[in-house]
């Protein structure tokens, strides 16, 4: 390891937990968020629901990606956990209260 | 050059908007990439080589010899098979053989019996013509590499999960990868004509951002194939259960219970020809008979999807004891039919010859993306007389075992396939044994060797390998390439003089890894690129303080 690394790495802790709570959050938050929006985007197309469950999964990969890579752009950890967290609740929430079509 | 994680959120210069988000993408690019490549660099690799599957099985299987047979003929063969062996039952699965398989295979179901479980039967091989039952030795094809490329050989369902990831990690590094190189698009529409050299080097660049929509179609419609086990959340939004769904979608299957009264089953040539006048002339590729010799038995053709670009195959659904059709799958609406054409368009069934060659070249280019991004991030990291570190060391030897140490692996499958006795016992596990042995204990033993020894050495042996196929194939056999040549075998020729090719690949990848001259100690492993660091000091110091 490299000499001047000690001294960052002492203070460098909570560092790497935010990294840590940043990179669960872009993986299993971001997977949350897009498994929820796009079941709500089934949920709510007036279409059949057969096409709109397709569409959602379709669409479903998108979703997770980009909100991944934003994850890691915005610098404001609270504001990435709230929103990833937060859509993944309330859409996740409103689907389940709707309840299933068929 | 760190590897631990510095966030780019801790660069002191504050940056305008539009490169922060070019540089938190390289950032995370290379992450990505770090992260999912060795697996994504076998998954590439093996999925490449499955666009050649039904002809690695043939390969696979010298004693058998394809011959074309009119679908009518090859499913009257054999239900007349068994209707001879097993006429009692349950379900019948008959999958016909089309110009890339030559042989018929049926798996028969046994009906249920509470007190003494029947035993699972094999999957048998028939002669199209006869329906006499073929002999083969024991083998698992290229559908070995098929599975690998998707389960890697981890039990189920972790295997696909964790493909799953490295799949979306490979979305994520494209998307990512696209934003950090702004010349994308100029590169895209850069091809000037008729320029001489110009038009070369353009045409190079071209097709180098060409492949791009490759990498992405192919991962995109790779995490298709497999979405109703990674997303099924938008299908329980509106249904409660999930064959619901499943009728909506494809047609209610077959599943009448058998009535107890006998009656003989009817002939399926006018199924068949039913069918086709529905299909457009098209043939079915596999027939599915429930409940044979009852009075209640149902025959459901489901569509050969070769040559259409939809690969969920429609499928109609005749009585076996009255020839009446019964239903027929509904014609899918836009969403259902996008996600065939997105199946379709992963699997290359469609795919004539020329476009499968052209997807197995598309193949090799995302597997070359994934290695050389892997090498190009140890040659940046390196800095010259210094002592690389432990992360450095730890990629560069991942690197090795993954990138020069598979293909031999591969290579010792096949070779397995033709040194192992044709009748031994659990000869098919073995074979899948002698790739991943090969492949381990290669990466193992080249961790004694210098790293640039290693490269050299270890591209050297797969080159060997490769090209010993051929030699064995020839001695074990009586299918060489010169009496594949006489004899017009086009597969097996073909087959042979593939290897050749990779065996020369290969070759040439180490003649480039051992061609650089010193310092080459720590140097060798970028084979033939500029080095990076040296060129460019001030992009090199950009991209540290990136990672």
């Amino acid at each position: 390891m490299n000499n001047d690394r000690s001294a960052k790495q002492a203070a460098a802790w909570p560092g790497v937990a935010r990294m840590t709570a940043r990179a669960v959050t872009a993986l299993f938050g971001g997977y949350a968020a897009a498994a929820a929006l796009a079941s709500l985007l089934a949920r709510l197309l007036p279409i059949a629901p057969a096409e709109a469950s397709a569409w959602g999964m379709i669409l479903s990969f998108l979703v997770f990606a980009g909100l991944a890579l934003w994850a890691f752009h915005e610098r404001r950890l609270a504001l990435v956990a709230a929103a990833i967290w937060g859509s993944a609740l309330v859409a996740g929430a409103a689907v389940v209260l709707m309840g299933a079509r068929a | 050059m760190n590897v631990r994680p510095t966030f780019p959120a801790s660069a002191p210069a504050p940056a305008p908007p539009a490169r922060a988000l070019r540089q938190s993408m390289a950032w995370i690019h290379a992450w990505l990439g770090l992260l999912a490549g060795w697996i994504l660099f076998a998954m590439f690799l093996t999925g490449t080589a499955s666009y050649f599957r039904p002809e690695i099985t043939q390969w696979m299987q010298p004693e058998l010899r394809a011959s074309a047979v009119p679908a009518e003929q090859a499913a009257q063969a054999a239900i007349g098979h068994l209707q001879a062996t097993t006429p009692d039952d349950q379900q019948w699965f008959i999958y016909l053989p089309d110009d890339r398989t030559g042989v018929t295979r049926v798996f028969a179901r046994a009906k249920p019996n509470p007190e003494k479980p029947p035993a699972r039967r094999p999957e048998l091989k028939l002669d199209p013509a006869t329906g006499q039952p073929l002999e083969a030795r024991d083998t698992r094809g290229g559908e070995h590499f098929y599975r690998f490329h998707f389960q890697l050989q981890i039990p189920h369902p972790w295997g696909r999960w964790l493909a799953g990831v490295c799949a979306m990690f490979m979305l994520a590094a494209i998307v990512s990868g696209v934003i950090t190189h702004k010349r994308i698009f100029v590169d895209f529409f850069t091809l000037r004509w008729s320029k001489g050299q110009r038009s070369w080097l353009d045409a190079h660049n071209a097709s180098a951002v060409l492949a791009l929509p490759f990498h992405a179609m192919i991962t995109y419609t790779g995490l298709i194939t497999l979405v109703a086990m990674y997303m099924p959340w938008p299908i329980k939004a509106n249904f409660d259960k999930p064959d619901t769904f499943t009728t909506a979608a494809y047609g209610a299957p077959a599943e009448a219970k058998a009535s107890g009264r006998p009656a003989p089953l009817l002939p399926v040539t006018p199924m068949i020809e039913a069918a086709a006048r529905q299909w457009n002339g098209d043939r079915p590729r596999t027939i599915v008979i429930r409940n044979p010799n009852d009075a209640a038995a149902t025959v459901t053709l489901l569509r050969a999807t070769a040559g259409r670009l939809n690969a969920r195959p429609d499928s109609i659904t005749f009585s076996g004891a009255t020839g009446q059709q019964l239903s027929r799958s509904p014609s899918p609406g836009p969403a259902i039919a996008a996600a065939g054409v997105m199946l379709a368009l992963h699997l290359g069934h469609f795919a004539g010859p020329a476009l499968r060659w052209v997807y197995f070249f598309m193949g090799l280019t995302g597997a070359a993306m994934v290695g050389t991004g892997l090498v190009l991030w140890v040659v940046k990291r390196r800095k010259p007389n210094a002592k690389p570190f432990f992360g450095l060391r730890l990629v560069e030897r991942l690197n090795i075992g993954v990138i020069a140490c598979l293909p031999t692996g591969m290579a010792a499958y096949l070779l397995a396939n033709r040194l192992i006795p044709a009748d031994l016992p659990g000869r098919a596990e073995l074979e899948v044994k002698a790739m991943f042995w090969t492949w381990f204990g290669l990466a193992v033993v080249s961790l004694v060797r210098p790293a640039r020894r290693a490269w050299i050495e270890t591209l050297g042996l797969a080159a060997v390998a490769f090209a010993a196929l051929p030699a064995v194939n020839a001695l074990t056999t009586d299918r060489g390439l010169i009496a594949s040549l006489r004899a017009g075998d086009g597969l097996f020729a073909a087959f042979d003089l593939a290897m050749l090719a990779i065996a020369a690949l290969c070759g040439l990848a180490a003649l480039k890894a051992s061609a650089k001259p010193k310092p080459p100690e720590r140097r060798a492993a970028h084979a033939g690129q500029p080095a990076a660091p040296v060129s460019k000091p001030a992009k090199a110091r950009e991209n540290a303080d990136a990672l």
